[in-house]
């Protein structure tokens, strides 16, 4: 009889952590989960729900996590008007899982982004605007999702920030623009051993890239943007404040990111490409690149630029950002998102 | 040269051993009570708690004689455990999990002991919001008691002191830090640290155990 009652109140105690709350205000912030194909994705709503307007990140990697994107700036710039989603994909941030691996795959993120929208729909009025911002990784998930069967229209807008729709494409890219801005840093006697070292790796590898070739472009990327004095740098100790005053699931973070850096999805997308289908977005469009980004560098977007169907487009180049524009340049990412969100909710 | 420091050595080691001379005085069985456990158990800022039993299996008196005469008595105790734990990270999880251990304690004459000791079990979390599904057409339900089913296991290291040794006080406290994994965890391996502070209690007689008793003496 006392296992019984102890076994009930237990019970009736995690019930109630999980009980439905749905806050329609100015200042929201509430968690919550979709379970769909063996995977629990956390979905964090914070700002504005009045607005009736969601702007849904759809964050890099893959495996990275969504609560990188959630600093004080786009709370106060972007909140205050709108509701900005943050969801971990399957195998990244703070979702869970038991061996769920084989269903981490692209086209299976695409059916969890529509039921994403579809829950949000489902909370905070079916008439609710959606803006879906992909950045990096992100990219290429809602390039899938725009061109997949008639799921533009749950969404009014498609934002693409630093993003990547094209992997080959991409890869060529990055090598073009590290060769040229390497030889120009050259040429200034400026980081010379550190250019010259892409600079000869890039000659040796001219095209047709393998995994490893395009994992080792992507790195040089990386690192080529910490060498540009224009682009502000990420302090990391702000992110490591943040996940401390924010409850981040940090170990969950990492062993997800280790797992999801090392599985098969990494050669499966390195062959992906959308350009060919991007004719199908009717949908409004938003193209935001760094100048410095050689991860995705901003010729990407002018792919996206020309293929796309919809005249309700424009491309923004910020002058002093590299991959991480959000962070970079807050000022200019959050006065795009907030005038196309303006025009088109 | 090198071979002359390699005989040096060894002598050295030999008398070394030959002076340390052991000897198994006795073996017998003693009934032994066991304990109650009780902790805080924090996952660095989370809180938790967290309850056992230890069963005492074996235990070991080593007496250290020195030259000059003075004794030092070392308690070498072995349980298995069982523990019932739970911690809450806000938005994330709760999480509830069962394990069986092994214990090993090395309690000194003053009472400050130190501790080691693996674990296996099961563990259930309970996802930290509320938690939908959405069918092909579009239907959002809510899922009850969302979480999931994880095989764990820990290893743990600590320190603490007996009041039973000096102050005949039937308890005990002590610190201690584990790390934990639970797996399959999306495929993967998901580890966490937590640190323990707690009282373990000996009832005088509460499951009262026949178990191996060994006394060493050792000269120093």
């Amino acid at each position: 009889m006392k296992q019984l009652l102890i076994s009930a109140i237990v019970l009736v105690l995690f019930s109630s952590c999980q009980k439905e709350k749905i806050t329609i205000g100015t200042n929201v912030s509430e968690i919550f989960y979709l379970d769909n194909a063996g995977a629990s994705m956390r979905i964090d709503v914070e700002g504005n729900t009045l607005s009736h307007t969601c702007l849904l990140f759809v964050h890099g990697g893959p495996g990275s996590g969504s609560e990188f994107y959630n600093t004080s700036y786009i709370s106060q710039n972007i909140g205050d008007k709108y509701a900005v989603v943050y969801w971990d994909h399957r195998n990244a941030g703070a979702s869970q899982g038991n061996a769920n691996g084989n269903n981490l795959n692209l086209p299976q993120m695409t059916e969890d982004l529509k039921k994403v929208i579809q829950l949000l729909k489902s909370r905070y009025g079916q008439n609710s605007s959606i803006f879906i911002l992909g950045h990096s990784f992100g990219g290429l998930l809602t390039a899938s999702f725009m061109t997949t069967s008639n799921y533009q229209s749950l969404v009014k807008g498609w934002i693409f920030v630093d993003g990547c729709h094209n992997y080959p494409l991409n890869d060529t890219l990055t090598r073009e623009k590290l060769l040229t801005f390497g030889h120009q840093q050259v040429a200034l006697n400026t980081n010379t051993a550190f250019w010259n070292e892409i600079i000869t790796y890039c000659n040796n590898h001219p095209g047709n890239f393998k995994l490893e070739e395009s994992l080792q472009l992507n790195d040089y990327g990386a690192d080529a943007e910490t060498y540009i004095p224009e682009v502000k740098q990420l302090a990391y100790s702000d992110f490591v404040k943040t996940a401390i005053k924010d409850d981040w699931p940090i170990s969950s973070i990492l062993c997800n990111y280790l797992y999801s850096a090392d599985a098969r999805i990494i050669g499966e997308l390195a062959v992906m490409q959308f350009s060919t289908s991007l004719y199908k977005v009717t949908t409004p469009t938003l193209l935001l690149f760094g100048k410095y980004d050689f991860i995705c560098p901003q010729e990407m977007g002018d792919d996206i630029y020309n293929r796309i169907s919809t005249t309700n487009k424009r491309m923004a180049i910020s002058p002093i950002s590299g991959h991480y524009m959000m962070f970079q340049d807050e000022t200019f990412f959050c006065n795009e998102v907030n005038n196309f969100i303006g025009l088109y909710k | 040269m090198n071979f002359k420091k390699l005989y040096s050595t060894t002598v050295f080691i030999l008398i070394s051993i030959l002076c340390f001379s052991q000897s198994v005085d006795s073996v017998h069985f003693v009934s032994k009570t066991s304990n109650l456990k009780l902790s805080y158990n924090s996952s660095l800022i989370y809180p938790g708690v967290r309850t056992g039993i230890e069963l005492p299996i074996k235990t070991m008196y080593i007496t250290k004689v020195k030259k000059s005469g003075s004794t030092k008595v070392l308690a070498k105790d072995q349980f298995i455990t069982a523990n019932i734990s739970w911690y809450h990270h806000p938005n994330f999880h709760d999480n509830i999990y069962l394990t069986s251990g092994w214990t090993t304690r090395r309690t000194k004459s003053k009472g400050f002991f130190t501790e080691f000791s693996p674990e296996i079990g099961l563990s259930r979390t309970f996802l930290g919001g509320t938690t939908y599904k959405v069918d092909n057409n579009g239907k959002v339900t809510i899922e009850r008691l969302a979480g999931y089913y994880y095989a764990f296991v820990s290893i743990g290291g600590g320190l603490g002191y007996d009041f039973s040794k000096t102050k005949s006080k039937p308890f005990m406290v002590f610190s201690k830090f584990n790390l934990f994994a639970m797996f399959p965890y999306n495929s993967t391996i998901y580890l966490r640290p937590a640190a323990e502070f707690g009282l373990i209690y000996t009832p005088q007689h509460f499951l009262v155990l026949k178990v191996r008793s060994r006394n060493i003496k050792k000269n120093i």
